[in-house]
């Protein structure tokens, strides 16, 4: 018997469009602690189609590494509390999975690299144990032996260089293990069994003389080695879904270069969907298909990236924009927006960005403020939350 | 048919060989291991001194256990102390006057007390009860309490019943660190009677509330490092994390504390022997020992002295093996110790690979 079909889902006219591989809606997240509960994201709705890069960049503390660490659950709860909102992963809601249950997604469904290098690999073992964990983790799940809600792929591996089809990560289909398979105690796989799985995505990260660097500790690599072995570890467990947590944020400039090189050439032989998130206007330009925009724990403007860089349509993007020092010419101080970002425990009412903008207006005040609107004239899938959007073009 | 038992057989093939590679691999990290800790002990000569102790002591303990029976079992009764540790030696007499308590001699090591038993043999004797009780006692408290916190660590999210277990397990553990455990133990001891066994179980009954304590504080710390929230990102189960990035994390001070705790357990049971409520006093004991003698320290002083030298050598060698097991366990100063010593192929090479590409 076949299982029952899904309908499909239609866009605005009508017609046919393909399920995004993520798709969060209306997420919002709080902070409660002794000062006061912290509104760290309000509403915040964004889709990943599969296949794409998708970049989010805001200034310090605007609540994208709250974003990236509500979408798998990896908040601290508490003092996060997820107050409302959906996040769907391939049409699972992650928010109301059972907490036993999201194991099984994160490694070989969404996985992460995460900003620090120096504290994400564990100290106490080698290289190759982290990365054979990973590897061994994905291949139980392959194989049934362990139970997945999102098997891993099959029929290619990224390190052979074979990419996949981006619509490939649509059609799998969500398996449990498979309980013949768990049977007999020495067909399960132990990490010793992955040298030749971990040596590849050592070279897969380009690190010259694999075979040493495996039976070192942490401790003995450099910063941007580390972060490396976080992306071969993330890549070894093929994810459908990448999170990159400000990768580079916490490395010097020409490591910095290096490791977005490596991800910009990995983005274009696995194609993989990423999450990628900074607060770096130009690696975002770099990276990224779409760009949303973040402004105090809301998401002001989302498009794609060449239209919302070139077009912007929220003031609040217009002024990043502008402040970016690559458009410094000699020609006075860099500009900068006046004011400061909102305390995040006393939003402003309406519009947080209003206390701040140019285009103020009393409507901007009034609760609940605007909401992100697909923007005539523009690219499509161009959307910003704000009442004058038209006259952003018009602003210094 | 045939295909089947061809199948099976390539099956139980590959299975073979990954056995053996997984031996191999744990032989290699055995080999590692002990490769580190014959860096640090050359490093580090005050812990050669503890693990020489450690290892001397309790090989003896062994073989005093051992060889009469296998020895016995062969036909030629043999034992490792040179008298009975029980039988009343001939006194010399000066006219009407028995001198039972003779100085150390070479005919006596450690002389004889005043019943005129040899001191060595019965320090010797209880050498095997010392150090058994030392380890038995401690042992049980890491992992009773070493358990116990690690619960109380992990599962603590405020509105789960983790939460409330935890809190359960803290507050009876407070109530068990508000006696202090001497008095709590001698309390215990002196209610079950004497002997061996109730003091061994009221040792057992006050020991794991510190390991709680300590092992809770270190889980504490450790489960919101980066590192943990990495490894449950790429999808490791809980318990795993709890029992492999967790525990291992941990496990250092852990070991560390349990060294040395088993001289301090040690130290315990001679307390409770010396106050008269543990051993029975024709047990040799180190306490015990000490204890029956302690009036007449100042007139037979060999008596008192030898069973107080081998408490304070077994506690010193624990301890000091402790101290350098913190050097091993630790990655970075085991590196670091070894680089000291002589420049490893590994590092020298991690340096090229990192300057060359990193």
């Amino acid at each position: 018997m076949l299982p029952p079909q899904p309908q499909p889902r239609r866009g605005p006219r009508g017609d046919v469009v393909a399920e995004p591989l993520l798709e969060v809606k209306g997420l919002s997240v709080d902070y409660e602690v002794g000062a006061g509960t912290f509104h760290a994201l309000s509403d915040v709705s964004l889709e990943l189609p599969a296949g794409h890069v998708v970049g989010i960049v805001g200034e310090t503390g605007c609540g994208k590494s709250t974003l990236a660490h509500a979408i798998p659950r990896l908040l601290r709860e508490p003092p996060a509390r997820i107050r409302s909102g959906e996040v769907r992963f391939r049409g699972m809601d992650l928010l109301t999975l059972p907490k036993w249950k999201l194991p099984l997604v994160r490694g070989t469904g969404i996985s992460m690299v995460f900003q620090e290098p120096i504290n994400s690999l564990n100290p106490a073992f080698r290289v190759f144990d982290q990365l054979a964990e990973a590897v061994r983790i994905r291949k139980m799940r392959e194989s049934g032996q362990a139970p997945g809600l999102v098997p891993g792929s099959e029929g290619f591996d990224y390190s052979k260089r074979e990419g996949p089809k981006p619509a490939d990560a649509l059609t799998r289909p969500l398996l449990p293990s498979r309980p013949e398979a768990r049977k007999g105690f020495s067909r399960v796989l132990h990490r010793v069994d992955f040298r030749e799985d971990a040596l590849d995505y050592l070279r897969l990260v380009r690190i010259n003389d694999p075979e040493t660097i495996l039976d070192l500790y942490p401790h003995e690599l450099s910063g941007g080695m580390r972060q490396r072995i976080m992306i071969a570890m993330a890549l070894s467990e093929k994810p459908s879904l990448l999170i990159a947590d400000e990768p580079t944020s916490a490395l010097d400039i020409t490591i910095q270069a290096q490791v977005l090189t490596l991800m910009k050439e990995l983005i274009e032989e696995i194609r993989t969907s990423i999450l990628f998130i900074s607060h770096d206007l130009g690696v975002i330009a770099e990276m990224a298909d779409d760009v949303g925009v973040m402004y105090a724990g809301h998401l002001v403007e989302f498009g794609p990236v060449d239209d919302v860089y070139e077009h912007p349509r929220h003031p609040y993007t217009k002024a990043l924009l502008r402040s970016a020092p690559n458009q410094y010419k000699d020609d006075g101080p860099l500009p900068s927006l006046p004011g400061s970002v909102p305390n995040l425990s006393r939003l402003p009412s309406g519009c947080s960005f209003h206390p701040r903008c140019p285009l103020a207006k009393p409507v901007c005040s009034d609760d609940p403020g605007p909401v992100l609107e697909v923007q005539k004239g523009t690219a499509a899938g161009h959307e910003a939350a704000c009442y004058f959007s038209e006259e952003v073009a018009g602003l210094p | 048919m045939a295909l089947t038992a061809r199948s099976s057989s390539t099956r139980t093939e590959a299975d073979a060989n990954r056995q053996l590679s997984r031996v191999l691999a744990w032989i290699g990290q055995l080999r590692r291991g002990s490769r580190g800790l014959y860096r640090v002990l050359r490093a580090n000569p005050l812990t050669l001194v503890g693990f020489a102790l450690v290892v001397l002591l309790t090989l003896t303990a062994v073989a005093l256990v051992i060889v009469p029976p296998i020895s016995a079992a062969f036909g030629h009764p043999m034992s490792l102390t040179p008298y009975d540790p029980n039988a009343l030696l001939p006194c010399p007499t000066v006219g009407n006057q028995s001198f039972c308590a003779q100085p150390p001699s070479l005919e006596h090591f450690f002389g004889t007390d005043r019943a005129g038993r040899d001191v060595f043999s019965r320090v010797l004797t209880a050498l095997p009860l010392d150090l058994a009780i030392g380890f038995l006692i401690a042992g049980f408290a890491l992992l009773t309490g070493g358990g116990l916190g690690l619960i109380a660590g992990f599962w603590d999210r405020p509105g789960t019943i983790g939460a409330a277990v935890s809190l359960t397990i803290m507050r009876i553990t407070d109530v068990f660190l508000a006696f202090p455990s001497l008095v709590l133990a001698l309390a215990i001891a002196a209610s079950l009677g004497r002997g061996t066994i109730p003091s061994i179980i009221a040792i057992l009954l006050t020991w794991w509330p510190y390991y709680v304590r300590l092992t809770r504080g270190e889980v504490l710390a450790v489960k919101h490092q980066p590192y943990v929230t990495a490894a449950r990102a790429a999808g490791v189960a809980e318990w795993r994390i709890l029992f492999r990035h967790v525990l291992r994390n941990i496990a250092e001070p852990l070991v560390v504390y349990f060294t040395m705790d088993v001289g301090t357990v040690l130290v315990v049971f001679s307390t409770i022997s010396f106050i008269g409520i543990g051993v029975p006093p024709n047990v040799p004991e180190w306490g015990n020992m000490i204890q029956a003698y302690s009036d007449y320290l100042l007139i037979f002083p060999w008596v008192v002295a030898f069973p107080g030298l081998a408490i304070f050598v077994t506690v010193l060698a624990f301890s000091l093996l402790g101290d350098g097991l913190r050097d091993i366990l630790d990655p970075r100063s085991r590196r670091a110790l070894s680089q000291a010593e002589t420049t490893t192929r590994a590092p020298a090479a991690a340096a090229t690979a990192a300057g060359a590409s990193g």
